[in-house]
């Protein structure tokens, strides 16, 4: 296990249909201040470029992103 | 709503008006045959789920403003203000509307009600008023094709942590080759899927087991543009695909399970050096072509198809899953009445985008698709759309249908005879 970034909510995205990754990390990012920050667990990589474009258009940060035993954290500060 | 607001909104909606849109908005005669062909009206008879009621919302704003009964005589011409609760209305018209198109095949003027309600979801655009989710994902998508050259890197170690789980299954390691080609100039095949690996990895096994001289595409084959109704964000996703396409120099895009997807790359990206398939077309081929053999004892009771509206009504691909169902299984059960005529699943259009927001209408609305889905008596309900699928799901566990619900692409992998 990596010294990750301790998160303030984790969310589980796991095998997640499109495009619900991406849809409930943006409710998600709203249920912790500004500040603090959102992991996202995914096994897609296309969450390696979407959710940095996310974070991009919705004006949030990705702070880290770890991958090991096939699962993606993304680590995601909120801002706005 | 101020003049300047409305102004704006009139322009949008003038920019519509093609030779076929205006076509669709004078001809209605009210006959009422698209009555029953909605399945939401089906599922929940109200007037507001009609087709020509939806359209009759746009008509009438279309009555007020461009055509002159309208502006002299509003009320004998049933024309009606753009105003703010007008909006309200184009909202629950264009977003109960899947764009399925059934109205269409049973309207005896072919008027396309989807066409219609890309007005309201236009004027909703222009309005700020439509899914803030729906233009949110359309502008990561639009993101992404600007600054993929950031992304690239972290892209490529998650498909390569990816190829392990392709060689596990399906043994294709002995070639030698990259599993999961990405940014291959030259490749024959440019394969455009979802961010989900469940669309990236059987396919990359048919690929490989075909033979396929392909790559796989940085970006998502889905259209949030499109869903939205902005033609301008449409085209911006679309390019994306369009210029990774050229500057590899393929022959072939192939769009994975997505209907929205394939119909947009099929009938929005014009003429273009490359040929634009589905990759249920493709794994059609491979099979005719004996490139890739099945194993038809690999799925167990009867299976049944539902169709893409998007890449059967709307795209005319209709033959080619049948012909791969041959080639899976001996009980092959065909929805009644006919395939052209399928039901909608209920979740097109942005709907299953919206995610839990939309999932009680949905469910109510596909009542009729559940019902058609279980008299076939199948225990495998096959289809070859990312949205259908996720939809399909929805209904199996609300109406207990107690179906096995699968991607195509994914059946084909498994029953793949390597």
């Amino acid at each position: 296990m990596s010294n990750a970034i301790q998160a303030d909510k984790v969310m589980d995205l796991k095998g997640l249909p499109c495009p619900m990754p991406v849809v409930k990390v943006s409710k998600g990012i709203k249920e912790v201040e500004v500040g603090q920050i959102l992991e996202a667990q995914t096994t897609d990589p296309g969450s390696l470029t979407d959710f940095p474009a996310w974070a991009r258009t919705s004006g949030n940060e990705i702070v880290d992103t770890i991958q090991e035993n096939g699962v993606i954290r993304i680590f995601i500060k909120r801002n706005v | 709503m101020d003049a300047k607001t409305r102004d704006d909104l009139l322009q949008l909606f003038q920019s519509k008006l093609n030779r076929a849109m205006t076509y669709y908005l004078e001809t209605c005669t009210r006959c009422g045959v698209c009555t029953t062909a909605c399945h939401v009206y089906q599922s929940m008879p109200q007037a507001k789920y009609i087709a020509a009621y939806r359209a009759e919302i746009v008509r009438r704003i279309y009555k007020k403003y461009f055509k002159g009964q309208g502006k002299v005589w509003p009320s004998y011409g049933e024309a009606k203000e753009l105003t703010e609760m007008a909006l309200e209305e184009l909202y629950e018209a264009a977003y109960s509307c899947t764009g399925c198109r059934r109205c269409m095949v049973y309207c005896p003027f072919g008027i396309d009600t989807q066409m219609i309600m890309s007005i309201a979801k236009l004027l909703l655009v222009g309005a700020h008023a439509e899914p803030e989710i729906l233009t949110l994902l359309a502008d990561t998508s639009i993101e992404k094709g600007k600054s993929i050259e950031f992304f690239k890197e972290g892209f490529l170690q998650g498909v390569k942590n990816l190829e392990q789980q392709v060689v596990e299954k399906w043994k294709l390691e002995a070639e030698g080759k990259t599993v999961i080609p990405v940014d291959v100039e030259g490749a024959d095949l440019l394969y455009v899927a979802l961010a989900g690996a469940h669309s990236i990895i059987p396919a990359a096994a048919v690929f490989n087991a075909a033979g396929e001289n392909w790559t796989l595409s940085f970006f998502e084959a889905v259209n949030f543009g499109a869903f939205v109704g902005d033609p301008t964000k449409t085209k911006l996703i679309l390019d994306r695909i369009v210029n990774e396409a050229k500057r590899l120099k393929v022959k072939e895009v192939c769009i994975c399970e997505c209907g929205t997807a394939y119909r947009v790359m099929k009938q929005l990206s014009g003429k273009q050096p490359f040929e634009v398939s589905s990759v249920t077309e493709v794994h059609a081929r491979y099979i005719r072509e004996g490139r890739i053999k099945l194993d038809k004892s690999r799925f167990q009771g009867p299976v049944t198809y539902h169709d893409p509206c998007q890449i059967a009504r709307n795209g005319g691909i209709l033959e080619e899953p049948r012909y791969i169902l041959q080639h899976l299984t001996d009980d092959y059960r065909e929805m009644a009445p006919d395939p052209r005529y399928n039901y909608c699943c209920g979740g097109g259009g942005g709907l299953v985008a919206l995610g839990e927001e939309t999932l009680d209408f949905r469910m109510k609305s596909a009542r009729v698709k559940a019902e058609q889905v279980q008299k076939t008596g199948a225990a495998i309900l096959a289809t070859a759309c990312e949205n259908c699928h996720t939809q399909l799901e929805n209904l199996n566990h609300h109406y207990k249908l107690g179906m096995n619900v699968q991607f195509l692409t994914s059946m084909v992998a498994d029953a793949l005879v390597i």
